[in-house]
């Protein structure tokens, strides 16, 4: 009982992370009508950046590290858009993919250029647990719940009450809808970056406390956070938290039965389980 | 043999084709109209299993074809055109046409490996078929041209000529006449008439009157999703409930 | 001397590799995102069956079977999806076979890798010395060169571009769009693990983590590079690659920088795929009629 209880906090930590990187990735599919196949690159860049100013020559103290540490991240998730998927708006969507592709390796690659290849961690000693109804928890894992618990709130603020909300909704909605009804969709595309990028680098930084951080990190976290989206529906940002809770719990509650070697399996298995029983929403080819 | 019985379809609580029945049988050239929104294409689309109807049944041939896949249409012998020419852009108007014969050998991979000769001399008939039916649409000198360079009249030719290469049973053109100018309009219609006189049997959706009157034998009239009158081309001009849906709202 | 053979065999390998990827991508418009997972299925197959004293005609034959039916088994649910949903299911399942790799030690030795896989032997002859390899690689991609370009030349591979370019007018048309596609996609699978036995004969040792991410992203790179949808683009963009990275090599650096090497490689790949697709989409060699 012990062990499924403690599998199910688990599930909930791993969970809000999951949410955190299928927020930001729902967000973009949301108003640019694709998937950020360089999300997993964002979640670990925001990773990789506070441990850049917690090491030297900065020496932050991890708390103050984090606010420069996001802003960096939210400039990468920018840099982004400016750089390639601006001009690749009106491309194919095989080239736009591509491109996102060939982005993930180049920042990958670049994280292994600076770092290096090893699994690094912020150096914090193990943490003691605090008791809590029954299962104990790290001060770092309150953190997560903390800090999801800030972000889901933040998020829900700018959305509903908002008009710049309101806005990133209706270009979510529909993109020339919204534009002829005078939104102005290119201050409604660099917010949702931003909000994109912010999410995943918290997402990021939060996984790396638990974890570790190394630059393949990102691609695995890519697949769990689009499963993630397809539960909760795509474009649908508290589809997104729920969809990520979700393959949280089913994650470490499968390894109650299966073998922990295929724990990053599970998100996939759901994922396509998702794709086959619900072909309507993919497939198109009925409807024309 | 076309026929279409009872069919009805809805979008979201909207009745795009409201149990529709029609019988093509023994018409040569069957035309059908109808105001804007009135489900014209989406009958269409039923039919060429594009869509699925929620209730009804359509039958070619004495077979049942509704919610089969748009293929097995075309190996049935039905072939459709779009309203907005769908022909491949990318493609010369020689490989437009020569996509459509059916049960080309050359598309099976167990035959390219075994039966490569009598796949040859397939490509080599088809190929000749193909030019003649370009002679037959007027464009044989845009052979080699890429179909995305051709003029919007040109290519609505060439998917025509692209269904008639499939030698079909029947063909649904999608208002063949939209979108081009009158000379244009009198080529397609006499290449209608041509391949009528090979063979080819035609369901025609068209708004230019004219175009209906001159080629159908019978017309049918759908409004709101509804069918509200059919009959030769005389008859249908000259009945109120025709006028008032054109007319009325 | 050594080197130019060396690298030859490498450019034969990758030629095959992206062909067998341009059939997918480039002819069929499939997002295939997981390619990798092919080579390494015919990869292992072919290692662990000479390993296990096989002969290597047998093994070939076995492990192009295992490449086609995996190839198979992923079509079935997979070319249900359209473009990006396709795209993720085949990185995911990339990666996923990959863990296979990793955590079945019982048949593939996990990370530690199959060492000491025997050079290939057909008809009493052993292909050992570089060039006997090279000669081995050449004819495999000479073949894979006929056979693909019979098949794109083909009506086949016409339809195929039609139900590319536009699946509903090929459906239309009498095109079955899936049955298309899954050929494509089973044909291309079998070609990627024939790539795939032949890297793990020349290297003589594989582990899972040869078959990561990154070998799709440098295959897709070669793709779009040489040209996608034309024959002679894939050879032309493996020579392209293989150009590149040894003419890197040649930037004088000071000896502490060579563990840099590698990554700064890679990020320049990485740079090159982006810049690709936002100026020459096209790559070097232009599909006649395309966009």
């Amino acid at each position: 009982m012990d062990i499924l209880l403690q599998s199910i906090v688990n599930g909930i930590l791993a969970g809000c992370i999951y949410a955190l990187f299928a927020m930001g990735l729902t967000l973009i599919y949301g108003v640019l009508n694709f998937v950020n196949f360089a999300h997993g690159e964002l979640i670990m860049w925001g990773a990789y950046f506070l441990y850049l100013f917690v090491s030297e020559p900065f020496s932050l103290p991890l708390v103050v590290a984090v606010a420069p540490a996001i802003l960096c991240t939210i400039g990468l998730g920018i840099v982004m858009d400016f750089a390639v998927f601006r001009p690749l708006r009106k491309a194919d969507r095989l080239t736009l993919l591509i491109a996102a592709m060939g982005l993930s390796f180049l920042l990958r690659n670049a994280a292994q250029f600076f770092w290096g290849a090893e699994v690094r961690t912020y150096g914090l000693e193990i943490a003691r647990g605090y008791p809590f109804f029954g299962v104990s928890l790290t001060a770092q894992q309150i953190l997560i719940i903390a800090a999801t618990v800030v972000c889901v709130f933040g998020v829900y603020l700018l959305f509903f009450r908002t008009s710049l909300g309101k806005s990133m909704r209706a270009v979510s909605d529909n993109l020339d809808l919204a534009r002829v009804v005078g939104i102005n969709a290119r201050l409604s595309i660099r917010a949702a970056w931003i909000v994109s990028a912010a999410l995943a680098g918290v997402g990021g930084i939060l996984l790396a406390l638990d974890t570790n951080l190394h630059p393949e990190m990102g691609v695995i976290n890519l697949i769990k956070a689009f499963a993630a989206t397809l539960i909760g529906g795509v474009g649908n940002i508290w589809g997104a938290l729920m969809g990520g809770l979700l393959i949280g719990l089913a994650e470490n509650l499968s390894v109650l039965v299966i073998s922990p070697g295929y724990k990053d399996a599970v998100a996939f298995a759901i994922m396509v389980g998702i794709l086959l029983t619900r072909p309507y929403l993919i497939t198109g080819r009925r409807e024309d | 043999m076309l026929e279409v019985r009872g069919v009805i379809k809805s979008f979201g609580g909207i009745r795009a084709v409201a149990d529709v029945s029609l019988n093509l049988q023994g018409l040569a050239v069957a035309g059908l109209i109808g105001p804007n929104g009135s489900g014209k294409t989406t009958l269409f689309n039923l039919i060429s299993g594009l869509l699925r109807p929620d209730a009804g049944q359509i039958l070619f041939d004495g077979v049942r074809i509704d919610g089969r896949l748009p293929h097995e249409m075309a190996r049935l012998g039905l072939i459709r055109t779009f309203q907005l020419s769908r022909v491949f852009p990318g493609m010369t108007a020689l490989d437009n046409l020569l996509l459509a014969p059916r049960g080309q050998d050359g598309e099976s991979l167990r035959s390219l490996a075994w039966r490569r000769t009598s796949i040859r001399r397939q490509e080599a008939r088809n190929r000749q078929r193909a030019e003649e039916t370009l002679e037959i649409l007027g464009i044989a000198r845009l052979r080699d041209e890429f179909a995305g360079n051709l003029s919007y009249g040109q290519q609505k030719l060439l998917e025509l000529g692209r269904a008639f290469m499939a030698e079909p049973k029947r063909i649904l053109l999608d208002e063949p006449a939209a979108g081009i100018n009158p000379s244009m309009i009198r080529t397609m219609m006499d290449t209608i008439v041509r391949m009528k006189e090979a063979g080819t049997r035609f369901f025609i959706i068209e708004h230019n009157m004219d175009v209906v009157v001159e080629l159908c034998e019978r017309i049918f009239v759908l409004d709101h999703g509804e069918k509200i009158a059919e009959g030769a081309p005389a008859e249908i001009q000259r009945d109120p409930k025709v006028i008032e849906a054109y007319l009325g709202g | 001397m050594d080197l130019f053979l060396h690298l030859c065999i490498v450019i034969a390998i990758y030629s095959i590799f992206a062909m067998s990827l341009n059939l997918e991508v480039g002819y069929t418009g499939l997002f295939n995102f997981g390619h990798v997972a092919f080579l390494g299925v015919g990869a292992y197959t072919s290692a662990l069956l000479s390993l296990a004293g096989v002969p290597f005609a047998l093994a070939l034959a076995a492990a192009l079977a295992a490449a086609g039916l995996t190839g198979f088994l992923l079509s079935i649910p997979a070319l249900r999806l359209q473009g990006d949903y396709f795209g993720i299911a085949t990185l995911g399942f990339g990666e996923i076979l990959r863990l296979v790799f990793q955590n079945e030690v019982w048949l593939t030795k996990g990370p530690m890798g199959l060492p000491g896989i025997p050079k290939p032997e057909f008809f009493s002859v052993r292909f050992e010395s570089l060039p006997e390899y090279l000669g081995l690689a050449s004819v495999a991609a000479l073949l894979t060169y006929l056979i693909l370009g019979a098949v794109t030349e083909s009506p086949f591979g016409r339809a195929l571009r039609a139900v590319r370019d536009d699946e509903t007018a090929a459906e239309i048309l009498g095109k079955n769009a899936f049955a298309f596609k899954t050929r494509s996609f089973v044909l291309g699978s079998v070609f990627a693990g024939l790539a795939g036995v032949l890297w793990a004969h020349y290297t003589s040792f594989i582990s899972p983590s040869d078959f990561t991410l990154n070998e799709t992203i440098l295959v897709l790179l070669i793709v779009v590079l040489g040209g996608k949808g034309t024959r002679p683009g894939p050879v032309a963009g493996a020579v392209a690659l293989i150009f590149l990275q040894e003419s890197l090599r040649f930037l004088r650096l000071p000896p502490e920088w060579t563990r840099y090497l590698g990554p700064m490689q890679q990020m320049a790949f990485g740079a090159l795929l982006v810049v690709l697709m936002v100026f020459r989409p096209g790559g070097l060699i232009r599909e006649k009629g395309g966009k």
